[in-house]
């Protein structure tokens, strides 16, 4: 791989070595010394304490909703339609008329149309990675990969900078943890994903592991408690290591999740009225949707949802057509159900995907991987409302103006939840690496 | 052209903000004053007045400039080492392309950098000390022997150097062993470079002093170690492309009286490992009992739990050869294989895909269980990995051809057999010299001259490839564009001439002299039984990460050898070593060590062998792809098998070589699986263990006992029993939830977790 043009090159996480995960393990837990070749850097360990540092704020949104379509939609056929374009570019897919003057969504997203107006469209995303895994890291970390870091996720940073609120795991995953670039990377796997395990579409939906196994009622689970206690006892008096601290600090959240109601029913999709449901879709997408309301309701600051599958290098159109329905239905209720609830300011919602697909469609009848330029969306949490941000050039091939990158989406997210994107946290052998580098707040995305 | 030169301006004004945080910070503290070597510090040492030069007359660029830019930060990654440079200005990062830097100083911009009518006005000076606004700050001032020497390479035209000027070919740092008090002890260092023409130098002013951790020993730029607290160091030094570096120890200057105990030494791992416990003056932990020997005794052998039986024979044996008889026992226990098997899967990265001309799923297994079948007949390590090295043909018919079926991409397969048979990860260098250890990009891409005459291509059934030695093809050298002859890590230039170059590398790789490769080895097995390699990870050799007792690697490495590459016997020395079989609990001088192995340490068990155990102790069956029911989760041979409790508990994917893919990390996912998922419910309901045992008409107070020696490999203390007990009377009528929830209570305990 070249390294012409890579950030990590110049990122100090890349200079700075460092020392196993392992070895940092509970670091971040428990506090403890990283090693450190710090003094050719200008890091001793001294300096460490000088590394960028921000106190979290309390943010405008308190939660965010990340919605993101694996594959890569295209925005010609959802957010970004070219009905003057030729026939080649533009597809075969006509437009509906958005709430807002003169703009267009494709015909696909009729329901989204009309809430437009309480939305912010980016249609000039862009980077420039077109294979699959790159694109979806960089929308899930804010960062190009790295062969030298693993970088944690949007969620895990929020979960490490935020923390546990109201017994609930601070980032959770709807229905799973859906590649590898959502944990948490060089962040100790104690801030990784919090994953239902199971989809709530699905009749008979149960988060994994969180309800008491058949025919242990609560009183059963007390008494359990107080056996492991004493079976633990003994182990603890006798032996002292991070590493058991640790686990036991888990076992206490498991138990505190566990024992409370209020987090139980977080996740009890079946609470939730009939109506609410319709309004959402008895679908894959509305349940999922639906839930994610329900948890950023109940305490969790970033839950990751994903739905769909949107590599159509054949047929776009019928794939798009074929998916779209649940999809726009769900997204519209959510933005009206977190308005009508008065959360819609406080919770940010955002739609992304790993990258856009070519202008020309294909002799398949499909379109292929385009990272030059895509459309996002994004609503809540201190978002403008009502706007198109950034624009495409006739055919959807470039961004013709205002362009926004990772890195900007992700310091422009971080900074409505209250965390300063430049701030450094300390990766495995004491390297600072900001949470985002180079990124700056878009003033134009906020209300 | 006037559109480009203002967004180039831009560009740089981007650019200076940006970075602007980062690089003012790094060199506000680089630029701070140097500090003199401070009067009073105790030091007996005098430190030499390094001479940058001792002539003048004849400034070379090459010699005496470059190691300047070096030795003030200019070409470091954050400055303009990085790889667009800094404003404007680019520089080869740690100078590894010197003929590149000579021209960006002297013909990029002509005449912007060196002013060879007014020497002293010369761009590249007037930044350096700070006398025009430079993003780093000043870096060192007029009086000083570094300005002196740039100053004097310009007044003498700024010349190129002859082609065949010297080269610096070796490094030498002095004292090579510091026994420091701290904190204020001090020890100056003395660095010397010798050159291809005979010469040698004192560079002590122009290296690059660094240590390993500055909690226990700092050192400043001129190389005055001053000592800190309690702990080991590494002190190094970098000069050109070399790295070197002193192993400091650093003890309390008012610690009590330090006596060594004169422990008994089972054999010569002891007798190192002491050695440095006394040079730290720490004490080692007792020697732990027998049902703590015999849990991890088991577990670290064979990934398996022993059975009431063998525990209780085992504890009522007075046989004073026990523990001896226990380990041969075990090492020639099929289990003992499964185990190496699928550490070495890792390694090799047996994992299936579903693309076509990768690792086809029957190739996966076809790999495995070859694998499996070498260790089963204790092939030595050394021929193992030169079947895979050097392998051709189909990938069914010669199973070790899948190594290049893993990986088919020629720089990746280069690192990967670095990385996995030598513990050296090379990707640094594949874009500049490493920075922390000897690689350059020459050594790099002589490297991966061994893979570039792979050829694959489809056999008759589609999941098969064939692999077959193409006899031509090149990887050039990103800054010659030539390629690079191919060169053995650290040795001569191979002789490959006609022949596979993969054979050539083979044999270099597993002869007993090779210097990486049996101390790789030995190291990896070291880590197995203590948690942690002595060079640690163990994939990640290099000069600024050294052994935490080199003497013991090396003596490992020497046996092994001996042994002719026979794990079981390297096992065996060291299970039995009194170092292994040390009690976890500390005493006050070794609470703190981690590196020494002074006492055992407190380690969870790995996402497989913990299942296996629950699945033993509860006598329940699990399933996996493509194995029998009951089959144990070490013996998986894809690492794309899917499995819950192993994905929660950080089992290796088995997508890279990198040890770090096995996470022991604690996270929510895995209590809450423990306590309410269906691994350890399902486990004691489909076993029955508990109505197993009443139906043998045990009593409740043996039950107990069982369960306790099955999951610990103890017998319930009298508090333990007593709160037990008092459970059980609670419930007498019918004992069995009770048991069930001490069943329970027993899985989800860190003594169960965790081995000690």
């Amino acid at each position: 791989m070249s390294h012409d043009g890579c950030d990590w090159c110049n990122s100090p996480a890349h200079v700075r070595p460092g020392h196993s995960r392992r070895e940092f393990l509970y670091v971040g837990l428990i506090g403890g010394l990283g090693l450190t070749l710090g003094n050719y850097f200008g890091l001793s360990s001294k300096a460490l304490g000088e590394a960028k540092n921000y106190a979290t704020k309390d943010g405008v949104a308190k939660a965010v909703i990340h919605i993101f379509l694996p594959g890569g939609i295209a925005a010609q056929e959802s957010f970004d339609p070219k009905p003057y374009a030729p026939i080649e570019y533009r597809g075969s897919l006509g437009t509906v008329k958005t709430k807002l003057d003169g703009e267009l969504f494709s015909e696909t997203l009729p329901n989204l149309a009309k809430v437009a107006d309480r939305m912010t469209i980016v249609r000039s995303m862009t980077h420039g990675e077109a294979a699959h895994e790159r694109g979806t890291h960089n929308m899930f970390t804010g960062y190009r990969p790295s062969p030298a870091v693993q970088y944690p996720s949007f969620g895990s940073v929020v979960s490490h900078e935020l923390g546990s609120q109201k017994n609930l795991p601070p980032y959770v995953c709807v229905p799973n943890v859906p590649n590898p670039y959502a944990g948490s990377g060089y962040l100790s796997s104690a801030y990784g994903p919090f994953s239902l395990g199971a989809d709530p579409a699905n009749g008979n939906f149960a988060v994994r592991d969180l309800t008491l196994p058949e025919g242990i009622d609560d009183k059963r689970f007390e008494k359990r408690k107080t056996m492991l206690e004493a079976v633990d006892d003994h182990f603890r008096k006798l032996e002292k290591s991070d590493a058991l601290d640790a686990m036991d600090s888990f076992y206490q959240r498991a138990y505190s999740m566990i024992s409370s109601k209020e987090a139980r029913e977080a996740f009890n999709i079946k609470a939730e009225p009939e109506a609410i449901k319709e309004e959402y879709g008895k679908t894959t997408a509305g349940m999922r949707m639906l839930m994610c309301r329900r948890l950023v309701e109940a305490g969790v600051r970033f839950v990751s949802m994903t739905y769909g599958s949107w590599d159509h290098h054949t047929n776009v159109a019928a794939g798009v057509r074929g998916q779209t329905p649940q999809f726009d239905k769900a997204l519209a209720a959510l933005i009206l159900d977190l308005e009508r609830r008065g959360m819609l300011n406080s919770t940010m919602v955002m739609v992304t995907t790993e990258f856009g697909r070519s202008p020309k469609i294909n002799k398949d009848a499909g379109r292929d991987h385009w990272p030059r330029v895509f459309s996002i969306a994004l609503a809540g949490g201190g978002i403008k409302k009502g706007q198109i941000y950034g624009s495409t050039d006739a055919t959807a091939s470039e961004p013709n103006d205002n362009p926004l990158s990772v890195m900007d989406l992700a310091t422009t997210m971080y900074n409505q939840v209250g965390i300063t994107a430049d701030k450094e946290l300390i990766a495995p052998g004491g390297r600072p690496i900001e949470i985002v580098k180079d990124g700056k707040v878009v003033q134009e995305l906020l209300a | 052209m006037r559109d480009v030169d203002v967004m180039r301006v831009n560009k740089i004004i981007a650019s200076v903000l940006a970075l602007g945080l980062l690089v003012a910070f790094i060199f506000a503290w680089l630029g701070s004053p140097r500090r003199a070597l401070a009067a009073g510090s105790g030091s007996p040492s005098t430190p030499t007045v390094p001479t940058v030069l001792k002539d003048l007359d004849r400034v070379s660029f090459k010699l005496d400039v470059m190691p300047v830019l070096m030795v003030a930060g200019c070409n470091s990654g954050a400055c303009h080492g990085s790889a667009r440079g800094q404003d404007g200005f680019h520089l080869s990062l740690f100078g590894f392309d010197p003929d590149g830097d000579y021209y960006r100083i002297t013909r990029e911009i002509p005449n912007r950098r060196i002013n060879l009518a007014q020497p002293t006005e010369s761009l590249l000076l007037q930044k350096a000390i700070g006398a025009v606004p430079h993003g780093g700050g000043a870096r060192f001032k007029p009086d000083s022997p570094y300005y002196k020497t740039i100053l004097a390479w310009i007044e003498q035209g700024a010349k190129e150097d002859p082609a065949d000027i010297a080269t610096p070919v070796s490094l030498d740092l002095e004292p090579k062993e510091l026994h420091l008090k701290g904190p204020g002890g001090t020890q100056q260092m003395s660095a010397h470079a010798k050159y291809s023409d005979g010469t040698e130098r004192d560079v002590t002013n122009l290296a690059v002093f660094m240590t390993s951790n500055d909690n226990s020993a700092g050192v400043s730029h001129e190389g005055l170690v001053t000592a800190k607290n309690r702990g080991e160091a590494f002190v190094m030094a970098r000069f050109a492309t070399f790295t070197v570096g002193s192993q400091t120890i650093v003890v309390p200057k008012d610690a009590p009286t330090y006596v060594w105990p004169n422990v008994p030494e089972n054999n010569y791992i002891d007798k190192l490992v002491n050695a440095k416990l006394q040079k730290l003056q720490i004490l080692p932990s007792g020697l732990c009992d027998d049902a703590t020997f015999v849990r991890r005794v088991f577990i670290d052998v064979t990934g398996t739990l022993p059975t009431t039986k063998e525990f209780d024979d085992f504890v009522a044996s007075t046989d004073p050869k026990k523990r001896e008889k226990l380990v041969d026992e075990l090492i020639a226990r099929p289990e003992f294989v499964d185990l190496w098997v699928m550490k070495w899967a890792e390694l090799l990265k047996i994992r299936s895909t579903d693309q076509v001309n990768e690792m086809s799923y029957k190739a996966t297994l076809l790999y495995f269980d070859w694998l499996k079948d070498q260790f089963a007949k204790n092939v030595p390590i050394n021929q193992v990995v030169k079947q895979l090295i050097s392998s051709t043909g189909g990938t069914f018919k010669n199973p070790p051809t899948n190594y290049y079926q893993t990986e088919n991409e020629t720089l990746k397969v280069a690192e990967n057999t670095a990385q996995a048979f030598c513990g050296i990860r090379m990707q640094c260098a594949q874009c500049h010299n490493h920075p922390f250890d000897r690689w350059t990009q020459n050594d790099y891409y002589g490297w991966a001259s061994f893979f570039t005459q792979i050829g694959r291509k489809p056999a008759e059934d589609g999941r098969e490839t064939i692999v077959f030695n193409a006899g031509g093809g090149e990887v050039n050298h990103p800054l010659t564009g030539k390629p690079v002859p191919a060169k053995f890590l650290g040795g001569a230039v191979a002789d490959v001439k006609g022949k596979d170059r993969r054979a050539v590398l083979a044999d270099w790789l597993t002869s007993p002299d090779n210097p990486y490769f049996a101390r790789n080895i030995a190291n990896i097995c070291w880590a197995q039984f203590f948690g942690k390699g002595i060079v640690d990870p163990v994939d990640d050799v290099r000069i600024s990460n050294p052994p935490s007792n080199p003497q013991l690697l090396d003596e490992l490495t020497h046996r092994l050898i001996a042994y002719n590459f026979d794990l079981k016997k390297l096992v065996r020395d060291i299970c039995l070593s009194r170092t292994y079989q040390l009690d976890s609990v500390s005493n006050a001088s070794n609470a703190d060590d981690s590196r020494s192995f002074s006492h055992a340490s407190v380690r969870r068990i790995r996402a497989e062998v913990l299942l296996d155990c629950i699945s033993e102790v509860t006598e329940s069956k699990e399933k996996f792809r493509g194995l029998p029911l009951g089959a144990r989760a070490v013996q998986i041979a894809d690492g794309r098998t899917q499995n819950y409790f192993l994905r929660t508990f950080g089992r290796a994917t088995r997508e890279t070589v990198c040890s770090c893919e096995v996470k022991m990390e604690p996270n929510l996912s895995q209590a809450l699986h423990l306590l309410n998922g269906q691994t350890v419910e399902r486990k004691i309901q489909s076993g029955g263990v508990i109505k197993k045992l009443i139906a043998a008409k045990k009593t409740p107070d043996q039950i107990v006992d069982e369960l306790y020696e099955r999951c610990f490999s103890r017998k319930p203390t009298s508090q333990e029993k007593t709160k037990i007990d008092a459970m059980l009377a609670d419930s007498a009528k019918d004992p069995q939830p009770v048991l069930t929830d001490l069943f329970w209570a027993l899985l989800n305990s860190k003594e169960f977790i965790f081995t000690h």
